[in-house]
């Protein structure tokens, strides 16, 4: 270990709070325990001695268990790097987690009649619209690994929910800023979208549509197509698209869509007729990709987490959390791994805030009001939760490529996008804040 | 709108119609077994679209570990023996669906064959469910992609040879489904024993009274079905998509709208069908792209209103 990167964690760690939990979340395990800053544990009497339940759903099963097993993934290691560091003042994390598919009411209801003291999820954006208003009701925190559309946080002012990944305006937008980047604002004249018929889609869409438009002075979309989630077949839209040979094309499509769309548009040479591909979710599906279906101008989002950036050997928790995946889980960690580690460090480090402030085990409304503002690191830098409830980091876009020694696909010159950059300010809505550059 | 879209660009509306094909085969070769499943043993099996995610899973792991021994194409030798690895392949993965169908037919099905028909929608939703939870089992919850097959079969030029691009595998898919609907054709028109599983359709007792053991018949028809759907799988599965519990869900419910279209028990109904639904919902695309999903119900709705029994209406029967 170098002196630059002894420096580096302990800056991380004072950061912090000096806490070791919140140490810990950070990525810095190397120096816990190691007497300099104490291990950090709050010591308070009032904090019962039992676990703490947190129940976790997520998807589990089909081709949305791409993204929902990196979330559970990235959920676990966050408690058991908690639990590791002494827990949250003194209370050990327990975690069950269940399927989401289509229950994610039920799946939140059921966790608050067994007593858990936090949920998290769910991934879907259509699961946590349904959710929200039962949250509220029920009076249980629950931060969301994802369900990211936009405007759900926009047209509330919710007490009890939260979300941890950055929503959709940023990484619809961070795609829009990479196409203008890559191909210039006066050389693109048209776009088409390829998008998951279901809210998640319509919401990228639109915004990506509404950052394009603005960017570029008015440029054209040309086709814009919704196949099923989980679709069986994407060569229509394929051909469509191709036949069309717009400047740029924007899909939001994930998991296995995302590796069918890009398999039959390499067979069908679609990337070859589109000037730039931005796909803001295509990374998630780091672990199923080939070679063959990235060849070409294609660039991929990877919402709040890069492993690789900012590079490993300047930021090593990043490079710390990939070797923990691969190890545990045999899998690269991709940004819903961080959905799930995220959701968990931001609950967890604004409770164990709440202790300090109170004196004592927080209540529901407590932790709830301490998570509001709050701000904590993980591998992934520094987030922060919005007064909005909306979780704020990095954004990143790259242009995806092939590692052969790795064996999987990378993000080459990524950027890293600031939260001000790609999402409006405080209390503005996002469409009314594009449309007014 | 149509014909601008065809004068305006033909190439797009030939790779549309190619693409619809495509999907229209496999759409038949599932509900072709669906639908002579119902035509003779009168049960419609929800669990069908199981046999198909099946196929996909078996040929992810059977002809990943023949490509992987024989290694990718360099040249004619090589060429033949991958084409080879990979039609073995394909047939073995569906062959696998024989046994495990006629067994389910034996055990599970056999025993309600005299109850009302709400067993068997509750015992074949039941076996939808233990056949995914054991997909999960033996290859785990997430998507299983079979890398190397359809990048390397689309290297064979196919319509490049008479002027445009398209994927070969997706050529040849089209072609294996025509070769399947020739051989269902000939199965029960020109064999005898599919003339006996024809006459078990149209009146079990005489059948029966003529010495047919429509046991015998119930298993080969079911374990038919499930060869048919589990090698739609496997050509699926070893091309552009990926094998993944719930896969089977959609193309269930395309396969019963075909089969409705087409006519109940009709397997020139279901080539029909799905050869239109296929296509059409393609063509949709190519008019106004968000009626792609609404395609194939707009047509069930029409053909139902036109020909409540559907284009071949061939109730109860095998056509």
């Amino acid at each position: 270990m170098t002196m630059d990167t002894q420096l580096n964690r302990r800056d991380v760690v004072k950061a912090t709070g000096g806490s070791a939990l919140a140490a810990a979340l950070a990525g810095c395990s190397t120096l816990l325990g190691g007497g300099e800053e104490g291990n950090g544990q709050q010591q308070v009497e009032d904090v019962p001695d039992e676990p703490i339940q947190a129940g976790l759903q997520t998807f589990r099963e089909g081709a949305p268990a791409v993204l929902g097993l990196q979330a559970e993934y990235g959920a676990q290691t966050a408690v058991r790097r908690i639990n590791e560091a002494g827990g949250v003042a003194g209370r050990e994390m327990e975690l069950d987690v269940i399927e989401e598919a289509g229950a994610a009411v039920e799946n939140y209801t059921r966790f608050v009649d067994e007593g858990k003291d936090v949920t998290f999820g769910p991934i879907s954006s259509g699961s946590h619209e349904e959710l929200v208003p039962v949250i509220e009701e029920q009076g249980v925190v629950n931060v969301a690994t994802d369900g990211t559309v936009t405007t759900l946080y926009e047209d509330s002012d919710p007490q009890y929910s939260f979300r941890a990944q950055n929503h959709d305006v940023m990484e619809a937008l961070s795609a829009a800023r990479t196409a203008i980047a890559d191909l210039g604002a006066d050389n693109i004249d048209t776009y088409a979208n390829i998008n998951p018929d279901y809210a998640f889609g319509y919401d990228e869409r639109e915004i990506f549509n509404a950052g394009i438009e603005s960017l570029t002075g008015g440029a054209e979309e040309v086709y814009s197509g919704n196949p099923a989630l989980g679709a069986s077949d994407m060569s229509s839209h394929v051909t469509a698209v191709a036949d069309a040979s717009p400047d740029v094309l924007f899909t939001s499509c994930w998991g296995g869509d995302i590796t069918l769309l890009l398999s039959q548009g390499q067979s069908q040479g679609l990337f070859e007729e589109v000037g730039v591909t931005v796909a803001p979710v295509l990374y998630g599906s780091a672990n199923d990709l080939s070679e063959s279906d990235i060849e070409g101008n294609i660039w991929g989002g990877s919402r709040n987490f890069y492993w690789g950036s900012p590079p490993t050997n300047q930021w090593t928790p990043g490079q710390e959390l990939f070797d923990e995946a691969q190890a545990e889980h045999d899998v690269i960690p991709t940004a819903h791994f961080m959905s799930g580690y995220g959701a968990v460090a931001a609950w967890a480090t604004a409770a164990e805030k709440a202790v300090g402030l109170v004196g004592g085990w927080p209540t529901q409304e407590q932790i709830a009001a301490t998570l509001e503002n709050h701000g904590f690191y993980t591998p992934a830098g520094y987030h922060t939760i919005g007064p909005d409830h909306q979780g704020y980091s990095t954004a990143h876009f790259g242009r995806a490529a092939w590692d052969d020694d790795l064996g999987a696909p990378v993000l080459e010159d990524v950027e890293a996008i600031p939260p001000s950059h790609v999402s409006p300010p405080q209390g503005e809505a996002s469409l009314e804040w594009i449309e007014s550059w | 709108m149509l014909e601008a879209v065809l004068f305006a660009s033909p190439g797009l509306f030939v790779e549309q119609t190619l693409n619809g094909l495509f999907f229209g085969f496999i759409l038949f070769m599932i509900a072709t077994g669906l639908t002579i499943i119902f035509g003779v043993l009168g049960v419609l099996n929800l669990a069908h679209g199981e046999f198909y995610a099946l196929g996909a899973f078996l040929v992810f792991s059977i002809a990943g570990g023949l490509v992987g021994a024989v290694g990718q194409p360099t040249g004619t030798a090589s060429a033949v023996l991958f084409a080879g690895a990979i039609a073995l392949a394909l047939l073995v993965s569906a062959a696998v669906l024989l046994p495990v169908s006629a067994i389910i037919e034996a055990v599970l099905v056999r025993p309600i064959y005299e109850r009302d028909d709400v067993y068997q929608l509750l015992l074949t939703y039941a076996l939808l469910l233990m056949l995914a939870d054991g997909l999960a089992f033996v290859w785990g919850a997430s998507p299983r992609r079979l890398q190397g097959v359809f990048g390397t079969v689309n290297r064979l030029p196919t319509t490049e040879l008479v002027g445009f691009s398209y994927p070969s595998y997706n050529v040849l898919a089209i072609l294996v489904g025509l070769g399947v609907f020739g051989f269902l054709i000939w199965f029960f028109e020109r064999t005898k024993t599919g003339r006996i599983v024809r006459a078990t359709a149209i009146n079990r007792e005489a059948a029966t009274a003529m010495g047919v053991s429509t046991d015998r018949v119930f298993t080969l028809v079911f374990a038919m079905g499930g060869f048919f759907a589990g090698f739609a799988g496997a050509i699926h599965g070893a091309g552009p998509i990926s094998a993944s519990v719930g896969m089977g869900v959609n193309p269930l419910v395309l396969s019963f709208v075909v089969i409705v279209v087409g006519g109940l028990g009709s397997i020139k109904g279901a080539f029909v069908g799905a050869i239109l639904i296929g296509v059409a919902s393609r063509w949709a695309i190519l008019v106004y792209p968000a009626a792609e999903l609404a395609a194939p119900f707009i047509i069930m709705i029409a053909v139902l209103l036109l020909r409540p029994k559907g284009l071949y209406g061939a109730w109860g029967e095998i056509e």
